[in-house]
């Protein structure tokens, strides 16, 4: 990854292909949220609290994979998903800086950089494409969540509704995988809780997440389905 | 006293460690039934001493409902994972030995201790566990992302006591509703049956309780001076009586020591304790062996140059504890109760128990306490014996010859039978659970095999004890695993703490 900051003059002739951005989540299990697309996104992917290695602070993060750099939505050329987390449509763009400081930044060295890509950045007349307005939207989105995502973090904290969730899993061929380091809001501690979660939005968005946690098994199944496809490969004569 | 004897009232004579833990303890667990009141002389101050814990102080705050983080940023605490003893065996420089605070690897299932007696080529803690290795490299034993009072490796902390004491203070009165007084005790007024009715402040009169506990340091003011209880001074068997202690101020990026260095010197031994913001060096010695000029000159040569810009301040120590500790309804806890050097440092950890047992075991009425307090004393004796039987097994297998302090220490009229024994049945079993039965017990197994492995005593071999080889082999080199693993992925404790000055360990 080589992320700089855009400027009209190194990047006007740009062009991109939206699609291939998302290659660069072909490696990633886990993919960040804000709070504003939490409920959307816990319809297609478990959402989950993980932690950040440098602070230790919590961050909700949908799982698209059931260890370290698989993604099992990835199918060689697309995200197979209705909905895809802000953090994937916003590639190959970037936030860059905190606060005043922040700015859009582009990593240079993203397949989605390409000389036959259909959108650019700054139309004929020199203005900002359609295209280059909705990234802004979705970056607009990711920067002023912030606050917002870490507010919705303290609550879930301070209502004691998350709960370590380890994913001890078994597949058809035998293998087996623990992925730990996942936190899930606990659908029993919610409803201890749900008199001190007093606005209507967030006690929906905690609902969502602690219902998503069911979808892990939509990802054991796609995993099993790839597991099959590789052993099929594999096997001698087929 | 209360209708039908009962007990609605506890009043803590002293502030410092031993007060406010047990307040906290107490105020904690019944905070709803009893009326805690702690009365101190602010302007008095607390001594100060006991700046390095256990492991079991992590419990202990979380019971009092305190915030790793709170409490890691308020007491300038860092990370204590256990001691390094330097020229304790021969005096040499480059003799030392660590006792962790991770059990052996495998320990108590397998017991590493006959393998490695039958070929003892690495140093015995550095080769059954991998602390030692986080250690010599200034490692944390946790990372940002550990959840409160969770970590990788058993952990434990050094701290400024003063500040301890402050924000317990802090919290008691204002998170767990413990009334604070500040007075001067002038009097104490007892009734005929012996038990103390009241505390008599200078300025608030008569303090009454159902319960006091005395935490009025050496003074023993409640217990000692008004119930009599007899010291019995133990300074046969720990010969320490003094201790010069500075404060060297440290650069904010110097590394931090992950463990308490003790260094034995000529007529004694000194500590070295190390928080972000300054190292506590202090020297314990025996003034019946050794005259102070001769001590401030060795404090100096081990602090170096900045020792002459430092103030040294001497303590007396009394080695010993209270024949009894809870009579009547007066229960004695830290200093009150007793003092030993702080070799192991047992200080904070015996206020801790000894609080939490107190807030345990509350008798509900007056008839109920004397049962209590005959079973508190039975196993706060209990322990206090068993911690002087540990700290003289450090000193007994020394080979120093350079003074009299470390000869007369061999001195068998001054080794307590038990440990004679105990010596003796050693030379042919390691230590195991077995030696070890009480429910009160101190120190485990393990701690002794770390310091007679690592004071070079030998355990013999005998084939039956080595039957399970290949088990210890992969022992030994999961420990070798560990330590290339860790030692590649933790913070040093000055990284972590810097981080923790910006954010908060997570509470899971």
């Amino acid at each position: 990854m080589t992320i700089v900051p855009l400027n009209r003059t190194d990047h006007a002739d740009l062009r991109i292909d939206p699609a291939r951005a998302a290659e660069s989540a072909a490696a990633v299990h886990l993919v960040p949220l804000v709070a504003g697309e939490i409920r959307q996104v816990a319809g297609q992917f478990p959402v989950f609290l993980a932690k950040d290695a440098e602070t230790g602070q919590f961050y909700p993060a949908a799982l698209m994979g059931l260890e370290p750099q698989e993604n099992l939505f990835w199918n060689g050329a697309a995200l197979e998903a209705d909905v895809l987390p802000l953090n994937l449509l916003r590639l190959p763009f970037f936030v860059v800086g905190e606060g005043a400081e922040a700015a859009i930044g582009i990593d240079e060295a993203s397949p989605a950089l390409a000389p036959d890509g259909p959108c650019t950045i700054v139309d004929t007349e020199g203005g900002e494409t359609e295209y280059f307005r909705s990234v802004q939207t979705i970056l607009g989105r990711l920067l002023q969540g912030r606050d917002e995502t870490r507010r919705l973090v303290d609550l879930m904290l301070e209502t004691k509704v998350v709960r370590e969730i380890k994913l001890d899993l078994a597949f058809h061929d035998g293998s087996t995988s623990l992925l730990t380091g996942l936190y899930g809001v606990d659908e029993v501690a919610l409803g201890r809780a749900r008199e001190r979660i007093t606005a209507f939005e967030d006690l929906m968005i905690l609902a969502a997440m602690a219902l998503s946690l069911d979808k892990v098994a939509a990802l054991v199944r796609r995993k099993n389905a790839r597991i099959e496809a590789q052993s099929a490969w594999f096997t001698p004569g087929s | 006293m209360a209708e039908n004897g009962a007990i609605r009232s506890v009043c803590i004579v002293g502030g410092g460690s031993a007060g406010w833990l047990t307040a906290g303890l107490i105020a904690a667990r019944h905070g709803r039934d009893l009326k805690v009141t702690l009365v101190e002389s602010v302007r008095r101050g607390t001594i100060g001493v006991g700046e390095g814990t256990w492991p079991t102080m992590r419990n202990t705050l979380r019971k009092i409902g305190l915030s790793e983080t709170d409490f890691m940023r308020a007491t300038h605490a860092s990370f204590k994972q256990g001691a390094k003893f330097a020229r304790w065996r021969t005096g040499a420089a480059d003799d030392f030995y660590y006792h962790p605070l991770v059990l052996p690897e495998g320990f108590p299932d397998l017991d590493l201790a006959p393998y490695w007696n039958a070929d003892p080529n690495q140093s015995f803690s550095d080769a059954v566990c991998f602390q030692e290795a986080l250690c010599e490299a200034s490692l944390a034993p946790k990372l940002m992302t550990s959840p409160d009072y969770v970590g990788v490796a058993n952990y434990a902390y050094h701290l400024d006591a003063v500040r301890l004491g402050e924000l317990l203070a802090e919290h008691c009165t204002g998170k767990l509703g413990v009334h604070h007084i500040d007075d001067d005790i002038i009097d104490v007024r007892q009734s005929e049956t012996g038990d103390v009715s009241a505390v008599i402040g200078e300025r608030h009169g008569a303090i009454e309780a159902d319960l006091f506990v005395d935490c009025t340091g050496f003074a023993s003011r409640l217990l000692g001076e008004a119930l009599g209880v007899p010291f019995i001074d133990r300074s046969d068997v720990l010969f320490v009586d003094r201790a010069l202690a500075v404060q060297l101020p440290v650069e904010e990026d110097s590394p931090i020591a992950s463990h308490t260095i003790s260094t034995a010197q000529r007529h004694g031994w000194i500590w070295d304790i190390g928080l972000p913001t300054r190292r506590g060096i202090g020297y314990v010695w025996s003034s019946r062996h050794a005259r102070n000029e001769r001590i401030e000159e060795e404090l100096a040569a081990y602090v170096g140059p900045d020792f002459a810009r430092l103030s040294p301040r001497e303590i007396t120590i009394r080695s010993g504890h209270r024949a009894q500790f809870w009579k009547n309804n007066v229960v004695a806890v830290g200093l009150a109760a007793g003092f030993l050097e702080p070799l192991e440092a047992s200080a904070l950890v015996l206020i801790e128990l000894s609080a939490d047992y107190i807030a345990t075991a509350m008798p509900a009425n007056r008839a109920a306490m004397d049962f209590v307090a005959r079973r508190f004393n039975t196993m706060t004796r209990y322990r206090w014996d068993r911690i002087i039987e540990f700290l003289k097994l450090h000193y007994v297998l020394s080979e120093r010859k350079d003074s009299a302090f470390w000869r007369d220490n061999r001195d068998p009229a001054t080794i307590p039978q038990d440990l004679q024994d105990q010596l003796e049945l050693w030379r042919d079993s390691p230590p195991g659970e077995h030696d070890f039965s009480s429910a009160h017990e101190m120190f485990p197994a393990a701690s002794y095999q770390y310091v007679l492995y690592g004071m070079g005593f030998r355990t013999r071999a005998r084939p039956g004890r080595l039957a399970n080889a290949d088990a210890a082999q992969d022992a030994f080199d999961r420990t070798a695993a560990l330590k290339r693993k860790l030692t590649a992925t933790m913070p040093t404790n000055r990284e972590l703490l810097g981080r923790l000055a910006q954010y908060r360990f997570p509470p899971l």
